[in-house]
């Protein structure tokens, strides 16, 4: 399964990791790699959340997150599929 | 601009937000803004137990189409809301929750009452804050009431450390508000609205599947004038009960586990599924991949993620359902033009499986009063405009096929959390919103003894509500699966309820009228009595047969295909034409 890039921007408030990882905890999807960084707007911060993810559980996890209300847009990088899965630690249970 | 009380401020926008009514108690960390509330033009009820304040917000919310209010204090006030909370976010019912917080440098140290009910609500309130600047209280209230409101609504919690109710601060109150994550799609697109139409001229076997979204979207009267465009049979699910009326000959009832034959085999011999504000829910699909194998599926909501959740959506449209369905009206009427599909042989069969499966049942054989008796009556007698808040179990689905509901916004339940002790806080929520109409909580035993001490509440501040409990002293749905699934052996099922406590007297106690009933001539004259008392609350003991059983039944897990009609007997499909 391809892993996929969701380039998350969300409002930098607090909460909003705890928002974004709590989804995916408890609709029972993995996050393969999380990173949270700024943006040159200071209200505003940049999710990257790697998933192995796709067809319909990679749409229900972006229409979910885009529910949140601190989730201002969702990005998803096309995988680049000659590249291979950096690492994989955990086992996926999706099927 | 003015100088205030971050607690003044707060009860300002409350105010501001058009707030008439609030359910709620209060307690140290929400005290501050009691003082306010003390002088507002808000009526403010004193519940008895936190719970019941949630569900008489939602009850009012169910009712008015307004945003429903409940207020508490940190800590265990807080925690309180958490099932009435979860319960409106199944239910998509718009509900704001005010509660008090520990001052804010107290947050993090486990102080007294401290409970991070931002964190506990995060899985399932549609949004949530935790306020610690005064500043900050009129935009959190504006935004709370905006996002409970709009799109699919849901319940939005707003915690106030109390520092920032006792600190002064500017009242600046603005109900625009900015929110750039948040931008629900309303006007449905035109391209949805074609393909919806086209799809819908090729199908011989549509049935419009119809969910609780055609209430909250008050889109009634739109889904009347599609229906009878097209003239396709509909079912209603639990939640949209009264969006459409029973009476009306296209009206196939509820589907789903308790539903009736012709509805559940309706959706599952379909060519096409008109879905409406429905979201496939388990208790509608039955075993998901036997679920209307041959039906193409439309999708309206107005919640992007439910379209594709559980079931493919061949055309998806997005949007508020009183918009869509009014769009689709002329548009379906130009398609119609073009091609008029022969739904007769369809209808002629829907018709043949109503005639030959009517909802119907048994009275017990020993003489004992028959439950579903009782409610039919309450609902003969009450008539269509009374609005009923059912408990959960066997009388809330006896409540959903034995009441004949007209008007939407008259049947209120718990139905997909499935809160039992739902019924008397939303029935006083109701009243309060719909205090000339007539309000029955029909209730069991087991579900009345969770939440009964609201008829305090009732007796005190003049709500005088109406209670049918259902006794076969059990927790009847329960047992009714240790029937079927259990052989038998019914552990822990038995409330003697019976017994103890005594009904009647419990309601006298609260400040009610005690009527008992175990009698099926003396059911139209307890009910009439209890029509006739408008100024105290009414709880009548309907003392019914212990084992009769909620029929139409799909076992959970099974395919809709093996609906039973009573105890191993599936209807008689060899006779049916389908």
């Amino acid at each position: 399964m391809a892993q996929h890039t969701l380039e998350v921007l969300v409002e930098n408030s607090p909460g909003v990791l705890a928002r974004v990882a709590g989804l995916f905890s408890r609709r029972a999807y993995n996050i393969e790699r999380l990173s949270v960084g700024p943006t040159a707007d200071s209200s505003i911060s940049q999710m990257d959340i790697v998933v192995n993810l796709e067809g319909h559980a990679l749409e229900q996890v972006i229409a979910q997150l885009d529910k949140l209300i601190n989730v201002i847009s969702i990005k998803e990088i096309v995988p680049n599929k000659a590249a291979p899965a950096v690492h994989d630690t955990q086992p996926d249970y999706q099927n | 601009m003015s100088q205030m009380t971050g607690a003044s401020s707060l009860v300002a926008s409350l105010e501001a937000a058009g707030v008439d009514v609030m359910f709620g108690i209060p307690g140290g960390a929400i005290l501050p803004a009691y003082d306010p509330i003390f002088s507002s033009s808000i009526r403010h009820i004193l519940v008895r137990h936190e719970q019941g304040a949630g569900h008489a917000a939602t009850g009012y919310a169910q009712v008015t189409g307004r945003v429903g209010v409940c207020i508490a204090t940190s800590g265990p006030g807080a925690t309180n809301l958490v099932t009435p909370l979860a319960d409106a976010a199944m239910d998509s019912v718009p509900v704001v929750a005010i509660t008090g917080q520990v001052p804010s440098v107290a947050i993090g140290t486990d102080a007294f009452q401290e409970a991070d009910i931002r964190g506990i609500t995060m899985p399932f309130a549609k949004h949530n804050y935790l306020i610690t600047h005064p500043a900050d209280i009129p935009r959190a209230i504006a935004e709370a009431f905006h996002i409970a409101s709009t799109g699919r609504p849901g319940p939005v919690l707003v915690d106030i450390a109390k520092d920032a109710l006792q600190t002064m601060t500017d009242f600046n109150y603005s109900p625009s508000v900015n929110l750039p994550g948040y931008k629900p799609k309303l006007i449905p697109d035109n391209q949805s609205i074609i393909d919806a139409a086209a799809l819908i001229t090729q199908s011989s076997k549509p049935v419009f599947y119809v969910g609780g979204g055609v209430i909250k979207a008050n889109a009634s009267r739109e889904l009347l004038e599609l229906v009878q465009l097209l003239g396709a049979p509909v079912v209603t699910t639990l939640m949209a009960r009264g969006a459409f009326p029973d009476s009306h000959p296209l009206n196939l009832g509820m589907p789903g586990m308790h539903g009736t034959v012709a509805a559940v085999t309706a959706l599952q011999k379909a060519d096409l599924l008109i879905t409406l504000g429905a979201r496939f829910d388990d208790r509608v699909t039955g075993k998901l991949s036997t679920f209307a194998v041959n039906a193409k599926v439309i999708h309206a909501d107005v919640d992007p993620a439910e379209i594709g959740k559980n079931r493919f959506a061949d055309v998806a449209v997005l949007g508020d359902l009183k918009n869509t369905i009014s769009a689709l009206i002329p548009a379906l009427k130009a398609a119609l033009g073009k091609n008029q599909p022969n739904l007769t042989p369809w209808l002629h069969q829907m018709n043949s499986l109503q005639a030959a499966y009517p909802l119907g049942y048994d009275k017990p054989h020993d003489g004992s009063l028959s439950p579903q008796y009782v409610i039919e009556r309450l609902g003969k007698i009450s008539g269509p405009e009374a609005i009923f808040a059912a408990g959960v179990g066997q009388h809330q689905m006896w409540a959903s096929q034995f009441v004949s509901y007209e008007n939407p916004r008259t049947w209120l339940n718990s139905g997909g959390l499935g809160t039992m002790g739902y019924a008397v806080p939303a029935a006083m929520g109701a009243k309060v919103g719909a205090p000339d109409t007539t309000v029955w909580a029909i209730d069991g035993d087991g579900c009345f003894q969770m939440t009964n001490q609201e008829l305090v509440t009732c007796a005190l501040n003049n709500i005088p509500i109406k209670v049918a409990i259902i006794n076969n002293e059990s927790l009847g749905m329960v047992r009714q699966w240790q029937t079927l699934f259990y052989e038998g052996r019914y552990s822990n099922t038995s409330l003697e309820s019976k017994r103890v406590p005594n009904f009647p007297m419990l309601a006298e106690a609260m400040g009610c009228v005690g009527l008992s009933c175990e009698r099926e001539e003396d059911v139209d004259a307890t009910i009439e009595k209890a029509m006739g008392i408008n100024d105290q609350p009414v709880v009548i003991d309907f003392r019914v047969h212990r084992d009769a059983m909620v029929w139409p039944m799909v076992a959970a897990g099974a395919s809709n295909d093996d609906i039973k009609i009573a105890r191993e007997t599936a209807p008689d499909w060899d006779s049916q034409e389908l």
